[in-house]
């Protein structure tokens, strides 16, 4: 089931990473916020973040935990742990230079 | 941490997966209800399906629902599970059985890290010399000077003695060995204490024990045998510990007893080369670094003692396994393991195939089922997986049955060997240990592959889904499942005649050895077999024992003639000397080996056997001391010999020997006819005999003709009670008549053994085969039931049904017999070495297996054949 979300391949883990790294969010509050900063630009289905959620819970890189929202519902809010800001540096740091070498590439061709 | 951080965290959400579900659930309607038009959001099934598979999990999620599913659909058809289950008992059974007599005496390790222990021996320097042991000084010096490789130098010493553990002496196996023997090979004790270096010296003479753990049992496993006696050669010995259960030392099958090397009287002179020594390695040093360590070593007690040590070297190799085959080293006995694997492999083989064909015949009957799952979306392989697990779920409980057959055919297999072997010895424990559970699983997956992934995938294929729409009772003839089918069947019938004949050729040589002619009158014979030597007797006493034994026999109302001889026909051992002419140039090449046996007066005449030429031996020459050295040879070696009829008088002499008083020439004073010793041999094996005075051997078979007045049983007894009247210690050994010797004797045991196992694997493969044939069958019938019908309703014979129903497929069982009879008429050239007067293309085997096996198809298609004939068409028509 091809699902278009705009994210490069294998960039959607660090992207929900980075988006809760400013604050712990819920699902629903991840994907909106995925899309308003990147001005409407990269959107996140639902069939593609909450397997991504499972594996950021397996991997260790955030927690969940049940709350009331402000609106009253129960909502689960993921929270980014230490390793996961590890992690996120990481990716971040091999992200830049893997789009700076095809940045130098392209500009060269 | 971060990879076991991350499983551990998998394994929580697998054991909490209802709660993490329950999560997922409600996150997701959540994340519904806040959105602007929540239609917008996903099947929400699908989607906590996709969440849950990043758990990892989903695997074991599709194991357990296939598990599941397998087990109610086996449980729907009892009748086919059970028959699948007893097919596959057998295959895996046999397989298993075998597994764990190999393992017990092949594969398992005997010692803690076999790698690192090495049997040190002594080599000749000259081209093609002989090995030898070392001598006890020797010994010292060299576990002295190899420190820097070896860990600790052990040596010990074989004998046979006589253990009585109360119920009179018997002849068992034991290892003097040094103190260290038990700590060097890492085998501990059971109970007790191993000996210590004080006890183990020359001279010491402690008279101390450590028995088996074996004949502990035997002894009633008594808790407090520590420092109790048991007798050997007549003398008490203390015993001072127990070996671990299953501890044979360094080979199989391992003694009974281990004494203090100090009981060795040969062991102060540095030339009684008699020791083995075995070595442990140390660990911080290479295998490699042993060789040169002992070349050095050599070379300097060579130097120190030119006398004794001069001419040899010293070399180091892994020690032999089987005791009976020396240099059994690991590639043969690897090759031995395998050998003996072939056969319990093909009878796997035969039950999968056979599996493989009811498989295939019940999947034509769930076509459908497996055509409306594929059509709702099982691709094929997750249906394919599916019957997998099915095929796994069959193949594990065929292993557990086989498990269970397996133990009872290998304890009644080993029970059987037991009470026959000529001594008494330590069999490995056929223990369950982790290569034989390996094993059995290893062979359950294979067989469930086997017999479950042909049918499985061809079952699948694409045009399945069209059979949805075609009718039940339509399809069952396409073209390609029926020649599949039909190749399986062609293999299957093959295999199983290869079996079959194998355990024919078997069973022929089995009875041709148990009717084996020795050359002489079995009837009204009794022999006795008694050895001086367990009572503690020496050699004066020992001949005096002998001789007034004899003298007493032949006084006894009812015998004919009683004589004495070192050895007796069918015995499994013998002794034998390189016979030639005193004179000429060429001794060597003239020499002849024969069977050497020390015998009494009357010894001929005892076996019935008639004097050909020249005489019988003296009453002086069973005396030590006569005037002259004389032999009596059988007309066989007088041939050999080139003698012919003129052999009494010549001198001749044994080039074997190493005494020099022995290797004096001897004359030939008599001519007697040539017996059979051994079933091994294809042509009589020449003979020499020498009397009771010119050497002395403790272990003597007296040997006694009734005079046919009076029975051979009655004659047992009164021999028994004679030999106790003599000396109530004498230890008898063994007493029976002559026609039971050979009957029970070892040689025609191995051939029986050989019978038993592989005509057993016959046997299964007949049952495999009539199995399957019933079950194809069955299926068959039951498939064409509209067909019969209609053909009853419009008037055809019963009989005549019956016939096309038994003949259908009889051309395929013909191609399996064809190619079958090939394989056979193979095995036969293979196992030609293995078998006793049976030829490699036996017209009888050849000709019975096949009918047996046609016979056993046949009666096994006729119950399916009648159900044919009983078709009701009414019922058949109305149910379609």
């Amino acid at each position: 089931m091809p699902r278009d979300t705009g994210l490069p391949p294998g960039t959607l883990m660090m992207v929900v990473l980075r988006v809760l790294s400013r604050q712990p969010l819920h699902g629903y509050a991840i994907a909106q916020t995925i899309r308003q900063l990147s001005g409407d630009e990269l959107s996140v289905e639902e069939g593609s973040l909450y397997p991504a959620l499972q594996k950021l819970l397996i991997k260790g890189w955030v927690k969940g935990s049940w709350r009331e929202s402000d609106s009253g519902r129960q909502v689960r809010e993921y929270r980014i742990t230490a390793s996961g800001r590890r992690q996120l540096e990481e990716e971040v740091a091999e992200y830049r230079r893997m789009s700076s070498a095809i940045d130098v590439l392209l500009k060269e061709a | 941490m971060g990879i076991i951080g991350e499983w551990l965290r998998r394994l929580g959400f697998l054991l909490r997966r209802r709660a993490m579900e329950d999560d997922l659930r409600r996150e997701m309607e959540a994340h519904r209800a806040m959105m602007a038009d929540p239609r917008g959001f996903g099947n929400t099934l699908r989607l906590r399906d996709e969440a849950r598979d990043a758990w990892g999990w989903r695997w074991l999620e599709t194991l357990a629902q296939d598990t599941r599913f397998a087990w109610r659909t086996l449980r729907r058809s009892p009748g086919f599970t059970l028959t699948a289950i007893i097919t596959l008992a057998f295959g895996i059974g046999v397989n298993i059985g075998m597994l764990r007599v190999v393992n017990g005496l092949l594969l398992r390790p005997l010692y803690e890290r076999p790698e690192q222990i090495l049997e040190v021996y002594a080599r000749s320097t000259t081209p093609d010399g002989g090995a030898r042991g070392l001598s006890y000084p020797n010994y010292l010096d060299l576990r002295e000077g190899t420190q820097t490789v070896f860990a600790d130098l052990a040596a010990s010493s074989f004998l046979f003695v006589g253990v009585d553990a109360g119920d009179g002496p018997r002849r068992a196996m034991a290892l003097a060995v040094t103190a260290n023997y038990f700590e060097v090979l890492g085998g501990r004790l059971a109970l007790g204490r191993p000996f210590v270096p004080s006890e183990v010296r020359p001279g010491a003479d402690a008279r101390l024990a450590i028995i088996s753990h074996r004949l502990w049992q035997q002894r009633g496993a008594d808790p407090t045998i520590i420092g109790r006696p048991v007798r050997i050669n007549g003398d008490p010995f203390t015993v001072v510990g127990v070996a671990a259960e299953g501890f044979t030392g360094t080979s199989i099958p391992g003694p009974e007893v281990w004494l203090p090397l100090g009981a060795d009287d040969r062991l102060s002179a540095r030339d009684s080369h008699e020791l083995a020594v075995i070595g442990r390695v140390r660990a911080d040093v290479p295998v490699e670094n042993v060789g040169p360590a002992l070349a050095t070593s050599a070379r300097r007690l060579e130097q120190a003692f030119p006398d004794a040590n001069g001419g040899f070297t010293l070399t180091a190799s892994p020690p032999s396994r089987l005791l009976f085959m020396p240099g059994s080293g690991s590639a043969i006995t690897a090759l031995l393991a395998i050998l003996l694997m072939v056969m319990p492999a093909i009878v796997l083989l035969v039950a999968c195939l056979n599996l493989a064909d009811l498989l295939l015949a019940r999947g034509h009957i769930r076509r459908q089922e497996l055509a409306i799952r594929s059509s709702l979306g099982g691709g094929r392989w997750r249906i394919t997986r599916q019957l997998l697990t099915e095929g796994m779920l069959l193949a594990f409980a065929g292993a557990a049955a086989g498990t269970v057959l397996s133990s009872w055919a290998t304890d009644a297999v080993m029970a059987s060997i037991r009470p026959v072997l000529p001594v008494a010895l330590s069999l490995p424990a056929l223990d369950i240990d982790w290569r034989v559970i390996a094993g059995t699983v290893g062979f359950s997956m294979a067989a469930s592959l086997v017999f479950g992934a042909w049918p499985a995938w061809s079952l699948t294929s694409r045009a399945v889904v069209s059979d949805l729409k075609r009718h039940i009772g339509e399809e069952g003839r396409q073209p390609g499942g029926i020649r599949i089918g039909k190749a399986l069947v062609v293999c299957q019938v093959a295999l199983s005649l290869l079996l079959l004949a194998t355990g024919g050729l078997f069973l022929m040589s089995a009875i041709s050895a148990a009717s084996a002619q020795p050359g002489f009158d079995l009837d009204g014979g009794v022999l006795a077999e008694v050895d001086a030597s367990l009572a503690g007797y020496g050699e004066t006493r020992g001949r005096q024992l002998q001789l007034a034994l004899v003298d007493r026999l032949r006084a006894v109302p009812g015998v004919e003639a009683a004589s004495i001889g070192s050895s007796f026909p069918f015995n499994g051992f013998g002794d034998s000397r390189l016979v030639a002419p005193a004179s000429g140039a060429d001794a060597q090449s003239r020499s002849v080996d024969a069977v050497f046996a020390v015998v009494g007066r009357d010894y001929a005449r005892v076996l019935g056997l008639p004097l050909l030429t020249g005489r019988d031996f003296s009453d002086a020459e069973m005396l030590p001391g006569s005037a002259e050295r004389v032999a009596i040879v059988d007309d066989a070696l007088a041939q050999r010999l080139g003698v012919g009829t003129n052999a009494v008088g010549q001198l001749i002499q044994f080039l074997d020997e190493e005494a020099s008083d022995a290797k004096q020439s001897l004359r030939v004073i008599g001519v007697v006819p040539t017996i059979n010793h051994s079933l091994g041999n294809a042509r009589p094996f020449p003979h020499v005999y020498v009397p009771l005075g010119q050497r002395y051997e403790s272990a003597m078979t007296l040997h006694i003709r009734t005079s046919g007045t009076v029975a051979e049983r009655t004659m047992l007894g009164t021999v028994g009670r004679v030999i106790r009247d003599v000396d109530p210690r004498a230890p008898v050994l063994r007493l029976t008549t002559w026609r039971d010797h050979l009957d029970t004797g070892i040689e025609v045991l191995m051939f029986r053994t050989g019978a038993r196992v592989f005509s057993a694997f016959g046997v299964i493969a007949l049952l495999l085969a009539v199995i399957g044939v019933y079950g194809v069958k069955s299926y068959v019938v039951s498939r064409r039931t509209r067909e019969f019908g209609i053909r009853i309703a419009t008037g055809a014979q019963p009989r005549a049904l019956l016939w096309q129903v038994l003949r259908e497929g009889s051309r395929t069982t013909a191609i399996g017999i064809g190619i079958g009879l090939l394989l056979a008429v193979g095995a036969g050239q293979f196992l030609q070495g293995m078998l006793y007067g049976v030829r490699s293309v036996e017209p009888l085997v050849l000709a019975g297996a096949p009918l047996i096996l046609f016979a056993a198809s046949l009666l096994a298609s006729f119950i399916p054949a009648v159900r044919a004939t009983r078709v009701d068409p009414t019922v058949a028509l109305r149910s379609e």
